[in-house]
């Protein structure tokens, strides 16, 4: 029996010396995982050794989680937080809930993209600045050029596809998984078919002949798409268009597309162009995925992250981020750099592609919104329903949901 | 026939279980540019460290420690107070069949998906001032822990002939001597089983942790883990070097205590 | 059996504080949710029973009940099933056996996300260890997880890889607690090996048995981060599951009212699928 005894006592005396000292931080910053942590730890690092004794604590979460943890955060009341980063299209609901503080309109240069600015605000474009814009995210559209031209329409993109498809390669991908994924790919598509999920004054407006002419159009994709679509998600987009499995990605980010010109993971060295997506009946209608910080209602450092938000998005620290860990910037000065352009030669087209970027639109439900078109897409892309029932059912839901 | 049988089986098993492990553990040692999907292939043809050592720069330590503290003050909790809940319904009457109604609560709260208790959960913490602590994780835990405990230690305590704990209060033992020189040892591989699983339900947990603590470095590891496949890109090396390192204390632990696993009535007093 | 009044009281309280400062006010607040129409800080009006109503009315909310239980019910069973086949192995020593056992329960040391992500890879259709190995084998490749008949029970598959170590394990400490001279002494009246299995050992691994399918049908009721991971619920709903339902309304809408009936709708029918268990363990021997 010693064993046994032995071990519960070290139980007991673990569980009482369990106290870890706690020492509070100058900065709590509640920031996104994987490349953007990177990036938010290079700004840490660069800001601690300016100014010796500051310190910084960072939280890098995924995706979900860190949308998770600020709501409850932020609904509970809970100060621990001082800067935070959010996606745009949680943007509507933090501002306008008074989650964020409004920031020091000084700060504001003319040199940040016009369009990132204007969702930085709520209302859009007019209210006060609540947050600053610290990734230049926009859908882009990636297509083969040692195979292809670029197509002009989404048409086109379904004729060269077809031609275009073997037994090894599919001639388009994108993201089938059920719920939001399968919806960004196919919100620039809507939109260049004409079909909106909300009009200008917020009310739903799916059931257009347009949104049945586009859903049809993306569904008639899964023909000359890779087998297993229905689950892809952006990692498998990835994969796929870097193994030279697919001629062309309708929708890659920014944030990644860097390493298609990496020998070291990529089979496609330069045979890659990002261009904004194609259009149809509409000009094409690049859509904004912006990532923007801000500071905290219930912070309790908010001047020392106001003052971190400044050099995190100062030109000089942004063009030394894109350099260095190639995260998309949101100042015109820096997609204008010769050593940028020369690094990432689709600069010029991402720049274009973000000023006539298009933002999701600014409703506070647009999780459940993009998450009910979502399922519905998914069941008109597997042939459950037809594209008609797909639009008006998913219209009807919509509607029920508010 | 049974002689032919039992290999056959053994090996079946053994590869069924051991075969992704493996691939985890040579994903670990592969260099990004070798990563391409999962081809046959087990082993790279040049191993790296990097992964490990990405993790060891990152602070891996910490989190392990956190998880290390957190884990063991649950277990240590819930498998001394569901031990004694056990016993007390094995081996006294209680009027009413009180004791079926408490065995459906444990199983009510066990069958709560988490998500639902979260919320409330947090508010129960930030009265008791315990957000933001591992004391508040442990306690936290119970939710999943204790009921867990209770159940399987009954089944364990009910297999224990009484006749031995009867002759023992014959000659005087009171409850603290029966409970711990009787069921205790008599006990030992359910509550060797019932450790390893709750230890384990702690170090993997993940929505609590990810809400009840705020500051970075009071996190667990599944946090961190979690941090290794983002919506664009899994980072295989990392994330299959973290899965390895993770699991090898409770792997440990459970090599350790098999052997009170496998005893099984060796182990009674004669 | 001993009689005392205070001893049971005594035993049992700590876990009854425990669980109540735990559990009574979240579970309270949860019942009482479920009839409100609340979004989570708004304010709470109640509707009466309208939650249940729209839910059960819900194609996409059968489906996902349907997928709960046949998930359940497959999951569990096959877990047993094997853990006990498994544990008959395992019970008599043979060489090696020390070093297989922790081996064999590997998987199940595994955090859930590291299980899942492993999967992932070996389940992609093009690039997926699994449909490389049948190529080799010259056996057609199969849509894991992207075709709806199989998606449900690829995920089967892996829970099953993670979690029938659990089974295992609960079912060899019971063997192991058979007192040999029972066994010795079915051997000398000449029973047949599996005469043994049937009438001496079976019966005494009852509880176990029970308690195995018991903990594994609960756990594998909540499913929700296998499926989230791999398929996202998909494809076309053949891997919804309530859980992940009652996480997306709770979490990523903030429907505490719909979350919450959601999730009364599972307490109440993991409660009759675990009564048959719950009645059988709970049956005093004898």
């Amino acid at each position: 029996m010693k064993p046994i005894t032995a071990f519960s006592t070290t139980l007991l005396a673990g569980a009482m010396a369990l106290t870890g000292v706690v020492q509070a931080a100058d900065l709590v910053i509640a920031g996104r995982d994987g490349g953007y942590g990177d990036a938010l730890q290079a700004g840490v690092d660069a800001y601690e050794a300016a100014h010796p004794g500051t310190d910084i604590e960072l939280l890098k979460l995924p995706y979900g989680s860190l949308y998770e943890k600020l709501v409850i955060g932020m609904r509970e009341g809970d100060s621990s937080f001082d800067l935070v980063m959010i996606d745009d299209t949680w943007a509507p609901e933090f501002m306008s809930n008074n989650w964020l503080a409004a920031l020091n309109e000084d700060a504001v240069s003319q040199d940040f993209i016009p369009s990132l600015t204007d969702i930085s605000r709520y209302p859009v474009g007019q209210g006060p600045l609540y947050s600053l814009p610290v990734v230049g995210n926009v859908a882009m559209f990636a297509y083969r050029s040692d195979l292809m031209d670029e197509p002009q329409s989404w048409d086109d993109v379904f004729r060269s596809a077809q031609n275009l498809k073997t037994n090894d390669r599919a001639g388009v991908v994108f993201r089938g998984t059920q719920g939001n994924p399968i919806v960004t790919g196919f919100l620039p598509m809507l939109w260049a078919y004409g079909g909106h999920i909300v009009d200008k004054d917020g009310n739903i407006a799916l059931n257009s002949p347009a949104t049945v002419e586009a859903i049809e159009a993306f569904v008639s994709l899964r023909d000359v798409a890779p087998t297993g679509v229905e689950v892809y998600n952006s990692g498998e987009v990835r994969d796929a268009i870097q193994q030279g499995k697919a001629a062309m990605a309708i929708e890659v980010w920014p944030s990644w597309v860097p390493s298609m010109d990496d020998p070291a993971v990529s089979q496609v060295v330069g045979q890659v162009n990002i261009v904004p997506p194609p259009g149809q009946v509409n000009e094409s209608t690049p859509m904004l995925g912006v990532w923007q910080m801000g500071v905290s209602t219930h912070a309790e450092h908010a001047d020392l992250a106001e003052d971190f938000l400044a050099f995190f998005t100062s030109a000089d620290f942004q063009r030394q981020l894109t350099l260095e860990k190639g995260l998309p910037p949101t100042r015109t000065s820096v997609y204008l750099d010769d050593d940028v352009v020369a690094q990432y030669r689709w600069y010029p087209n991402q720049l274009n592609a973000l000023r006539q970027g298009t933002a999701r639109p600014r409703v506070q439900d647009w999780q459940q919104l993009e998450s009910i078109l979502g399922d519905y897409l998914q069941l008109a892309l597997l042939g459950r329903l037809s594209a008609e029932q797909a639009a008006e059912q998913a219209h009807e839901r919509m509607v029920a949901s508010r | 026939m049974t002689r032919l049988l039992r290999p056959l089986g053994v090996t079946l098993a053994v590869l069924f279980f051991t075969l992704p492990t493996l691939w985890m553990l040579g994903t670990a040692f592969k260099p990004a540019a070798e990563y391409i999907g999962t081809s046959l292939v087990f082993w790279p043809s040049q191993p790296t460290f990097s992964h490990f050592i990405q993790l060891f720069d990152e602070g891996v330590l910490r989190r392990l420690f956190n998880t290390l503290v957190v884990s063991i003050g649950t277990t240590a909790v819930s498998l001394s107070v569901g031990f004694i809940s056990a016993y007390a319904l094995v081996r006294y009457r209680f009027p009413a069949r009180l004791d079926h109604a408490f065995l459906l609560l444990v199983l009510l709260i066990k069958t709560l998906p988490p998500i639902v208790v979260a919320i409330p959960l947090y508010r129960v913490l930030n009265a008791l001032n315990l957000l933001d602590s591992h004391l508040g994780l442990m306690l936290s835990y119970q939710v999943y822990t204790l009921p867990f405990c209770i159940w399987m230690l009954l089944s364990f305590v009910r297999q224990i002939p009484i006749d031995l704990e009867e002759a023992a209060s014959l000659e005087g033992a009171g409850l603290v001597q029966r409970l711990l020189r009787v069921v205790v040892p008599l006990a030992a591989p359910g509550l060797v089983a019932t450790l390893i699983f709750a230890m384990l339900l702690a170090w993997n947990e993940f929505l609590f942790a990810l809400l009840f603590i705020q500051t970075p470095s009071q996190f667990t590891l599944p946090l961190y883990i979690a941090t290794f496949t983002t919506e664009n890109q899994t980072f295989w090396g990392p994330l299959m070097a973290i899965g390895a390192l993770s699991s090898l204390p409770v792997l440990l632990l459970a090599g350790y205590l098999q052997k009170h696993l496998l005893r099984g009535f060796a182990m009674s007093p004669q | 059996m001993f009689r005392s009044h205070w001893h049971p009281l005594l035993l049992l309280s700590p876990a009854l504080v425990l669980l109540a400062l735990l559990t009574l006010y979240p579970i309270g607040y949860s019942l009482m949710l479920a009839f409100t129409n609340t979004q989570y800080g708004g304010p709470m009006t109640f509707v009466g029973l309208d939650n249940f109503r729209d839910l059960f009315s819900d194609w996409f909310f059968n489906q996902a009940t349907r997928n709960t239980i046949v998930f359940t019910l497959a999951a569990s069973l096959t877990q047993v099933g094997l853990g006990l086949l498994l544990a008959l192995l395992f019970h008599q020593p043979f060489r090696g056996r020390a070093w297989l056992l922790p081996l064999c329960i590997y998987p199940m040391m595994l955090s859930t996300l590291v299980c899942s992500s492993i999967w992932k890879a070996w389940l992609h259709y093009d690039f997926g260890w699994l449909n490389n190995f049948f190529d080799v084998l010259g056996i057609a490749r199969v849509s894991w997880l992207s075709d709806p008949q199989t998606a449900l029970a690829a995920i089967v598959l892996v829970d099953t890889w993670q979690w029938t170590p659990l089974a295992f394990l609960l079912l060899l400490a019971g063997l192991q607690a058979i007192p040999p001279d029972i066994e010795e002494a079915a051997t000398l009246e000449g029973a047949t090996s599996w005469q043994r299995f049937w009438h001496v050992r079976l019966p005494l691994v009852r509880a176990p048995l029970f308690l195995a399918l018991l903990l594994r049908s609960i756990d594998a009721f909540k499913l929700f981060d296998k499926n989230y991971v791999l398929t996202g619920g998909g494809p076309a709903y053949s891997t919804e599951t309530l859980s992940l339902l009652a996480y997306k309304q709770g979490f990523k809408f903030f429907h505490l009212g719909t979350a919450s009936a959601i999730a009364v709708v599972m307490l109440i029918i993991a409660l009759v699928l675990s009564l048959a268990y719950a009645w059988q363990v709970m049956r005093r021997p004898h």
